[in-house]
């Protein structure tokens, strides 16, 4: 009894977070004037027309090329380094090997706010500000640290007589890595490939400092909303284009998702 | 050199060349950066403490650190909300995996996409404003008001974070042993007692993560969320650390000063940031 009595708070609960983005949705169906006379009702006659406005006149089509662009490139050289280097560390026995790691781990204690202004000059200095390359890099460098985290701790599960048994065949260390530990880790790869992929597609401050004038989709709807402060039609339209990826991407990988927030806490 | 060797340094080596070059010699520049006088582009004259004295009487940065201190004040409401879900989700709530996946929609948008719905939904002229309107209730400037915006701030990050938190719980609930539950259900143990007396001491280190990564976040993750929501204000009401840094790069003249902010930052992260790494190590047991 008590437990059907706490189905309706927690029903509550979980209309509220769907509710925010059905309104986001619902405001885009609307025109301008339809949303001034009446703010949060249904839209009474739906129009696509916030929606081509935006990804063209707004030239959200250029920002989602961005992030897109960018997201993708980031996310393939994260699987590929933290691959690497996660094999190299739970595989390969070298001097030092403890330290790499903690000082890996450690480098999670400089987010991007503590070395916003060096961190800025260096991109400069690298003649990478305003290229996508330079975005690619920096998302690589800072979403990095947990991505080894993610693939050491995979790899150490495995069992050792793998590797020796490749060893005896007389497969070399990257041959071992390239045809054993590869195709093995997939599963921990494809958790890391969406993690990173939410995280790339979300971001703000770095893109903010590394991609000026070209802007991602997170930054142009930043900027959407300080344009258009009256056209909340407008601003929703772009919300609901720039947020359709990622709720599409929960919908299929929830489970590779969810298992991969709880890895961080408990070995999964 | 040995061929294991030589592998497991050519393996690591790209991965640390980036991390030094963007993470940890920032960081060394950063901390050079903060003790000189410099302003534009010219590289400024070494003046010791002088940015870190002028940062105590610098009312923008006292009111972002009293902003910090209040937001901390609230962990206990990030903390046990979520944990309180989880165990009713855990305990069985008819409906338990719809809710898991809902709770957690939230955390996977753009805190610039949450900030922006919530934006038209609290502004003035917003959508709650018109809802309480209809049931004769005066409107609130949510967050165009010093007394409301920081708290705004703090509701939505909540709402757009507890679900991170409720997964981390729901994982270390499915480690504690079942049976235990029973046996103690057989005797006539209530809920509550169920919470307070096996669950509760069982999940202790997993609190301790949520708490400190929450903290974590409360000082690094809030970034994109005030941007397009408050911009800080009004005044500084709702500006933090992390976003004061942001502003005074934005003026660029003065990244002496920007750095030393940013020092600060590290100070406070430090020490949390450890703590959470220590957890993470005893977990992967390399």
């Amino acid at each position: 009894m008590s437990k059907r009595l706490l189905s309706i708070p927690m029903a509550l609960i979980a209309l509220s977070c769907l509710y925010p983005l059905f309104f986001a949705l619902n405001n885009a169906l609307k025109t301008n004037k339809e949303d001034i006379l009446n703010r949060f009702g249904l839209a009474t006659s739906p129009t696509f027309e916030n929606f081509t406005q935006a990804w063209t006149r707004s030239h959200l089509s250029d920002y989602f090329l961005n992030s897109v662009t960018a997201t993708v490139g980031a996310v393939l050289l994260l699987m590929l380094l933290a691959s690497m280097a996660g094999f190299a560390l739970a595989i390969l026995r070298f001097p030092l090997r403890h330290l790499v790691f903690i000082a890996i781990l450690a480098s999670l204690m400089i987010p991007v706010q503590v070395v916003l202004v060096p961190f800025y000059k260096t991109v400069i200095a690298f003649g990478l500000l305003n290229t996508r390359i330079g975005l690619i890099l920096s998302y690589t460098a800072f979403f990095l640290p947990f991505s080894i985290y993610l693939m050491t701790s995979f790899y150490a599960g495995l069992p050792r007589e793998l590797t020796e048994a490749a060893r005896i065949d007389g497969a070399r260390f990257w041959q071992v890595w390239w045809f054993v530990m590869l195709p093995l880790g997939k599963p921990a790869l494809i958790t890391l490939g969406i993690l990173n992929a939410l995280y790339c597609w979300n971001d703000v401050l770095i893109s903010l400092l590394v991609l000026q004038d070209k802007r991602t989709l997170m930054v142009g709807i930043a900027a959407l909303r300080g344009e258009y402060t009256t056209n909340i039609p407008l601003l929703s339209a772009g919300i609901v284009l720039a947020a359709l990826p990622i709720v599409a991407i929960y919908l299929i990988f929830q489970r590779q998702i969810v298992n991969g927030i709880a890895t961080g806490a408990v070995k999964g | 050199m040995s061929p294991e060797r030589r592998t497991a340094w050519a393996f690591l080596a790209p991965s640390l060349v980036l991390i030094a070059i963007f993470r940890i010699a920032p960081l060394i520049w950063g901390a050079q950066l903060s003790l000189t006088d410099a302003r534009g582009i010219t590289p400024g004259a070494f003046i010791g403490l002088e940015n870190y004295r002028e940062l105590a009487f610098d009312p923008a940065f006292r009111d972002s650190i009293s902003n910090t201190i209040l937001l901390i004040a609230t962990l206990p409401v990030w903390v046990c909300f979520p944990l309180l879900l989880a165990i009713l989700i855990h305990q069985g709530v008819p409906g338990g995996r719809f809710y898991r996946a809902t709770y957690f929609f939230p955390a996977i948008l753009s805190s610039v996409i949450v900030g922006s719905i919530f934006n038209t939904l609290l502004r003035r002229d917003g959508a709650v404003n018109a809802a309480l309107k209809l049931v004769g209730i005066a409107p609130t400037d949510w967050l165009g008001s010093s007394h409301t915006a920081l708290l705004s701030l703090i509701a939505v990050q909540l709402w757009a974070t507890f679900g991170m938190s409720l997964l981390i719980f729901l994982a270390g609930l499915s480690t504690v042993p079942q049976d235990m539950i029973e046996a103690a259900r057989l005797d006539g143990a209530r809920l509550r007692h169920l919470v307070w007396f096996i669950i509760i001491p069982a999940l202790r280190p997993i609190i301790e993560f949520v708490a400190v990564v929450t903290t974590i976040g409360i000082l690094t993750s809030m970034f994109g969320l005030i941007y397009v929501l408050t911009a800080g204000g009004p005044g500084t009401s709702t500006t933090l650390p992390e976003f004061l840094i942001w502003l005074e790069l934005g003026k660029l003249n003065r990244p002496g000063y920007a750095a030393a902010i940013s020092m600060v930052l590290f100070a406070l992260m430090a020490g949390l940031a450890w703590a959470q790494i220590r957890i993470m190590q005893r977990n992967a047991d390399v």
